[in-house]
């Protein structure tokens, strides 16, 4: 079948012309109703456009003017289309493009994750001691004015740190010299400034820049003042190891890898939120195991009873831990306190505290 | 067939066929999983190609000419512009002071003017990329200017409870077909906000007012100072200090929840018919030089559409249930037993995320291929169009325009078809 009828759009006007189509030996011939050719095109420069399926749409590649010829005859376009170079009907060329796009898309995944999981805590480690710790120091108030709001519901400004009315001076003064010893031994950059505030949770934790937080519960449900040395030793690591700040670089850069790039469809979200999930407890497991290294160490080095630290950790972990240990932001207490355990103690310990100061340190809240 | 007189008035007809419809996105619905969403550029490419081609204006189908990687460019175009605005505002959260505490705020205003922003560029790539009878669609105007608008305009019909919405999108559609042209042919819109908001001000009714009535109950019943002060008293156990100062708070919430649940589900089951209206009302105020539009959609017609989507809801369900079962059954394997090692963990993770993905899709699919397709078709079958002779001088114009904004709009998450 070498000709056949089409409708022609010039690609300059919107009108409509019936023609006849020739396939030449070189061209495709386009000659309007009046017999005058209106246009010939190679057929290496034809193109297949979008159409109903019962339509071969036309169009000439690279061409800024959009001239269009639409065939209806199902045999004279299967003529068409055998004599076009560049046309596929059976779709070869774009199941190759759409292998491609999974392909590279798992590779682009494959690699991202691996990023995610090595990379981006690596980078976060090398990248935090770097900062000046001015940096910390601000980056510290600022989680501090949102951890306030949150721990300190009501507001209630500098009576939500114990230590400060008269009937807790001296406890305060029991905590400064616990601290003191502690910070002697530790050779920080950065000052520490420790409180302990009106919170029932036995609980302690370290802000970037030096704050750390101790919380009334953990006091009261400590026996000796060697237990809360323990716990301020293991925050002691975390600001040691700079952990608030790597914390914040890692967010940062796990938003970046999976916010930005990844996860636009519905559904996506999840995916996102469960890898950051995931992966973040992971960076935190290894910051805590760290810091209980770290924690102990130092009550080495201060000389205190470095299995104090494990005792109060069995104490606050609880017996059993429901849920996934993939989520967990801590290792297993159980695993936490055998590892402490199995470093040696110093051969002989002095108390952080004696008896009165110690009695004195269990009321500072008392106000 | 150039004789003006046989195409003065003509109409439109949908020549899709559902079946391949389905299986496009069913298959696109797979390949974005496997691919994480990368190739959601892909899908929006078919989905439009197969729209455009489908729909036959007075014996002429259109023709989408764009392609996945100009979008994946825009995409990424858009990724490189906001991701310092990102880190800005990031670093400005980090910030003391008042600029800080407000980043957030500022943040959502921000992006909420590129979106609209956004919005209107994605028009620009669409309306370019659309051929008919060998000549493009383009869009002219400020894209800044209608974020203004339209910001402005958002603002009014939030203060406003809704009310304005309707002089809103009269407002906005005046400005983009405005500046729509067909060829060198103008486009216009001549539908009043006015009508809209009188059709629709019996919905708004009955939706608003069982919500004001709880207001109201809220504002007649509760002892506004005794409140104040158990809530500023604080404790370990506000809330019985709560009911202790108002008796009578447990009624009054009781209450506002059955109107509540009142004004959710009338908002339900009105939606339909304020969508046929909207649409009504949308495409009948179109114009392309003397080429006018009325639309003679029936509500009903969209009732069946939506009930065509909970029919097919209703199979997924418990097609979904079946399978829900078995993964459940295969993650009791998995995890069951004292020795539950990282590793069932994942797997386990991975079976509850992708069997919520597969879901969350899958709900996604079955709505575009019954409820979205059916109001296109509907959309485009219920339009008559007069002044046709106009078709047959209309000369080339305009350019085809960048994916910038169909990139930002993806990023913003603002996107439409």
């Amino acid at each position: 079948m070498t000709s056949g009828a089409g409708i022609y759009f010039d690609g300059m006007t919107s009108a409509r012309h019936d023609v006849a189509v020739v396939l030449s030996p070189d061209a495709l011939q386009i000659a309007g109703g009046d017999g005058r050719w209106l246009a010939a095109w190679t057929y290496d420069e034809l193109e297949e456009m979008a159409a109903p399926a019962n339509v071969l749409r036309l169009g000439r590649r690279g061409n800024a003017v959009l001239e269009r010829l639409e065939i209806f005859d199902a045999e004279f376009a299967a003529a068409v289309v055998a004599r076009a170079v560049n046309i596929d009907r059976t779709g070869t060329r774009q199941r190759r493009q759409r292998g491609s796009v999974i392909g590279w898309s798992v590779a682009a995944t494959a690699s991202l994750l691996l990023v995610a999981w090595f990379g981006v805590p690596a980078l976060a480690a090398r990248i935090a001691p770097l900062l000046p710790v001015a940096v910390d120091r601000k980056l510290g108030d600022a989680v501090d004015i949102q951890m306030r709001g949150m721990l300190d519901p009501r507001n209630s400004g500098t009576a939500f740190e114990c230590g400060s009315a008269d009937s807790e001076k001296a406890g305060r003064t029991a905590l400064d010299k616990i601290v003191r010893r502690l910070e002697a031994s530790a050779a920080l950059p950065e000052t520490l400034r420790t409180f302990v505030v009106r919170r029932t949770e036995a609980n302690a934790m370290a802000l970037p820049g030096g704050q750390v937080y101790v919380f009334r519960g953990l006091i009261d449900k400590a026996d000796t003042a060697d237990e809360v040395a323990g716990v301020i030793a293991h925050e002691i690591g975390h600001v040691a190891h700079r952990d608030g700040t790597k914390a914040v670089l890692q967010a940062g850069g796990l938003s970046f890898l999976f916010g930005m790039l990844l996860g636009d469809f519905v559904g996506g979200g999840a995916v996102v939120i469960a890898a950051k999930t995931v992966l973040q407890s992971s960076y935190s497991r290894e910051a805590e195991a760290a810091a209980d290294a770290y924690g102990a160490a130092l009550m080495n080095r201060a000389g205190g009873n470095v299995h104090a630290l494990a005792t109060m950790l069995g104490k606050i972990g609880g017996a059993t831990e429901p849920g996934m240990t993939i989520l967990l932001d801590h290792p297993e207490t159980k695993a936490r306190v055998a590892a402490i355990n199995s470093v040696a103690g110093a051969k002989s310990t002095t108390p952080f505290l004696d008896a009165k100061e110690w009695a004195a340190l269990k009321r500072i809240c008392a106000g | 067939m150039t004789d003006a007189g046989a195409t003065q008035i003509g109409g439109v007809r949908f020549l899709g066929n559902r079946r391949a419809y389905w299986r496009l996105l069913v298959r696109g619905a797979l390949l974005l999983m496997v691919t994480l969403g990368i190739y959601r550029f892909w899908l929006a490419t078919d989905v439009r190609r197969y729209l455009w081609a489908n729909t036959e204006i007075a014996g002429e189908t259109l023709e989408y000419t764009g392609t996945p990687l100009e979008l994946l460019l825009g995409f990424l175009v858009a990724v490189a512009i906001l991701v310092p605005v990102y880190a800005g505002f990031f670093l400005a959260a980090l910030d003391l002071g008042s600029i800080g505490q407000m980043s957030g705020l500022i943040a959502f205003l921000a992006l909420g003017v590129l979106g609209q922003y956004a919005v209107y560029r994605a028009r620009r790539y669409r309306l370019t990329r659309t051929i008919y009878r060998g000549l493009r669609f383009h869009q002219d105007g400020s894209a800044w200017l209608y974020a203004l608008r339209a910001s402005l305009w958002w603002l009014a019909t939030f203060l406003t409870l809704g009310l304005a919405y309707p002089f809103q999108i009269a407002s906005l559609e005046r400005f983009k077909m405005r500046h729509t042209y067909y060829g060198d042919l103008a486009g216009r819109f001549d539908g009043a906000g006015w009508r809209l908001f009188l059709r629709g001000l019996p919905m708004w009714i009955a939706v608003v007012a069982p919500l004001a009535f709880a207001a109201g109950a809220f504002i007649e019943v509760v002892d506004w100072q005794a409140l104040a002060d158990a809530a500023a008293a604080g404790g370990d156990d506000v809330m019985s200090k709560i009911e202790g100062s108002n008796p009578a708070i447990g009624g009054v919430v009781v209450f506002a929840m059955l109107m509540g649940s009142t004004a959710l589900f009338l908002a339900a089951v009105l939606y339909p018919a304020f969508q046929a209206l909207m649409l009504r009302w949308w495409s009948s105020g179109l114009r392309f030089g003397d080429i006018e539009m009325r639309s003679t959609l029936r509500t009903r017609q969209v009732y069946g559409a939506y009930m065509r989507f909970l029919g097919y809801s209703i199979l997924f369900c418990i097609i979904a249930a079946i399978f829900a079962v078995v993964a459940l059954v295969a993650m009791g394997l998995l995890t069951g037993g004292d020795k539950t090692g990282v590793g069932g963990e994942i797997a386990a993770t991975a079976i509850l995320l992708g069997g919520y993905v597969i879901v969350a899709l899958g709900f996604s699919t079955v709505y575009r291929a019954t409820a979205l397709l059916s109001l296109w078709q509907l959309g485009m079958e219920s339009l008559q169009l007069s002044g046709l002779s106009a078709l047959d001088q209309v000369k080339a114009s305009g350019r085809a325009s960048s994916a910038v904004g169909e990139g930002l709009a993806d990023a913003l998450n603002v996107g439409g078809y």
